[in-house]
């Protein structure tokens, strides 16, 4: 039901904005997957990582790029779980329009931490209707046996509820590789953290 | 990443919606003369309340309104600059000095709105492009100018007569869900919509009569009326340099002026009428006192809109602002808008306008961070270390310091 009035408001919505839709085949006829615990392949086979609880797996949205792929536990306006894998240089991490007013700054090999922070801080302002945005931490991590690091916020979506999220990736030969948690900040965000550690823990690229 | 709980996407031109709005409203009437300041006069007077039925009607709805937006965790919370904010709309209300309310929405979008209960919403994007407190004086006479002249429930009678639009009230009023199950009552999409809506948008006639109102009561308070022909002609520019960097044609926003007021027109007129209300002591600008008032609220109104990544519009507000003296703050917002960008050569110009903000004493310690990596991606290490060093030792607090701390060998 719920999903449902998801898919009917993003339907809704993707008229009003425009979207052109770009997975083709129509929204509403795609559905969720569940997706067990055990190794996993992710973002088009670009990573391997070992869910220890169900999780699942949502439709390919119309804004989606194909290196990316989507998780939930309790549906995506509640938290939701994002891998993407082998972006290359210069490549959008959402879809959008060559000429919208405003975009989401592409993907530079040469990125330092903190600018990968900020054209991710770029993508919840600009397409996510966040009209405050946090940084809370930004530090050294492994991601995938790589060195990376680890990129803490919060944002105050258009529809006044505050989330938090933590992203932790690395770039390896030029190409970006990421697992990102996005969750309401009241109980979703601290309830999915400890899956979402093992997870990234859990990482290792694939190629 | 998702974005289901996206708004819609945000353009200015729905800035146009609160700023005197163009756009699709119902009273469309033909070109007629201009409005003279001197024949405005306020049609309400202090403490106005509604006696008709549907005057009733529709501040209920609205009182409601306001009770939604006084909640919202939206607004800017600082009590200083709302009671500067009130303060300015105290001295430019007339009659009604006494009746306002004004409400400030943190969402970077250049608009505003009256309500017909004598509450206002400015938006954070509409502060950060001011200059000084004549055109902010400006905008909120012109505001107060659609109560002072009772344009709502003017235009709320004429619809209800034109057409049967039924759920004209309860969309106004974003109390329902729509159709489609998507709430209608955040602010945002208020914002967004402000253009749209036609509750907010009023025709030629009344927007020119808020600009009439408006000027007279900026006269009179003693500012520089033209600083509100100013503002306009700031909005024209900005959409315009939005769309020519983008290599579009302004094109919503063109329809919306083409088969309204030609904006050369109200230009025209506003010019005129400015010049008219011009009186010696008419002078104020206030630019220091804005400026204190908005404090710290600048870079953060900055950075909100400098990461939308519109470099037209970004640019053309900083190099507009910039026309009262470049600072380190609005250098390193440039270098923001190009690394942004990031087209063939922006980065060597990114690089530019942090070396230049780091000149200033005022620049912020974001600037050194940037100029570091600039300075390391172009292989000057030590320099770039060393810039990265002056950055911890200003923001050493800052929620990246360890990753910088790493990036130094730390």
């Amino acid at each position: 039901m719920a999903t449902r009035r998801i898919l009917a408001a993003f339907a809704a919505l993707s008229l009003l904005t425009g979207c052109a839709g770009g997975s083709g085949g129509g929204y509403g006829l795609r559905y969720y997957r569940l997706v067990e615990p055990g190794p996993r392949e992710v973002a088009r086979g670009s990573m391997v990582v070992t869910p220890t609880i169900r999780w699942n797996r949502a439709p390919r949205g119309p804004d989606q790029i194909s290196r990316e792929e989507n998780w939930t536990l309790n549906g995506p306006l509640l938290d939701g779980l994002t891998f993407i894998g082998g972006l290359e240089h210069d490549k959008r991490i959402v879809q959008q329009r060559r000429k919208a007013d405003r975009k989401v700054p592409n993907f530079r090999s040469d990125m330092s931490p903190p600018e990968i922070g900020g054209m991710i801080e770029s993508f919840y302002r600009v397409r996510a209707g966040a009209n405050e945005f946090n940084v809370t931490g930004l530090q050294p991590r492994t991601f995938a046996g790589r060195p990376g690091f680890q990129y803490d916020f919060e944002y105050l979506g258009g529809d006044e509820v505050w989330r938090r999220g933590r992203a932790v990736g690395a770039i390896v030969d030029g190409r970006l590789y990421l697992a990102l948690l996005d969750a309401a900040r009241a109980h979703y965000f601290p309830a999915a953290l400890p899956e979402f550690e093992r997870i990234a823990e859990s990482a290792r690229l694939r190629r | 990443m998702s974005a289901w709980h996206q708004a819609l996407p945000l353009t200015r031109r729905a800035m146009l919606g609160g700023l005197g709005c163009a756009g699709c409203a119902a009273l469309a009437g033909t070109a007629e003369a201009r409005i003279r300041p001197a024949d405005m006069k306020p049609l309400v007077g202090p403490g106005h309340r509604p006696t008709a039925k549907d005057e009733q009607g529709l501040w209920q709805q609205y009182e409601r309104v306001e009770e939604e937006i006084a909640g919202s965790n939206l607004l800017v919370r600082d009590a200083a600059l709302a009671a500067y904010l009130g303060n300015v709309a105290e001295r430019t209300g007339g009659p009604a000095a006494g009746d306002l309310r004004v409400y400030l929405a943190h969402i970077p979008e250049f608009n505003a709105f009256m309500a017909p209960t004598g509450f206002m919403v400015v938006f954070s994007g509409l502060l950060l492009r001011m200059r000084d407190e004549a055109q902010l004086a400006g905008v909120i006479a012109h505001e107060a100018g659609h109560f002072l002249r009772r344009h709502q429930i003017r235009q709320w009678r004429d619809l209800k007569r034109k057409t049967a639009a039924m759920n004209f009230l309860g969309m106004a009023a974003g109390l329902g869900y729509g159709a489609t199950g998507i709430y209608a009552g955040d602010l945002v999409r208020l914002a967004q919509l402000g253009g749209i809506l036609s509750i907010f948008s009023y025709s030629r006639e009344l927007e020119a009569e808020a600009d009439a109102m408006g000027l007279k009561q900026i006269a009179a308070t003693g500012y520089d009326p033209g600083a509100m022909p100013e503002t306009w002609q700031q909005l024209i520019e900005e959409i315009e340099a939005s769309a020519e960097m983008r290599r579009k044609r302004p094109k919503r926003g063109y329809s919306l002026l083409a088969t309204h007021p030609a904006p050369a027109q109200r230009m025209a007129d506003l010019r005129l009428s400015a010049k008219e209300v011009t009186t010696p002591r008419g002078v104020e600008r206030g630019r220091d006192r804005y400026l204190k008032a908005l404090g710290a609220h600048r870079k953060t109104f900055l950075d909100d809109q400098i990461k939308l990544n519109d470099p037209g519009a970004s640019l053309y507000l900083l190099r507009n602002l910039a026309k009262d003296g470049w600072n380190g703050l609005l250098r390193f917002y440039e270098g923001e808008v190009w690394r942004l960008r990031g087209q063939r050569g922006d980065s060597a110009l990114a690089g530019q306008s942090y070396a230049a903000a780091i000149g200033f004493a005022d620049a912020p310690p974001e600037a050194w961070r940037a100029h570091g990596y600039q300075l390391l991606k172009d292989g000057r290490r030590d320099e770039g270390l060393a810039a990265l060093r002056r950055y911890l030792a200003l923001a050493p607090q800052a929620p990246d310091a360890a990753m910088v701390r790493h990036t130094l060998g730390e």
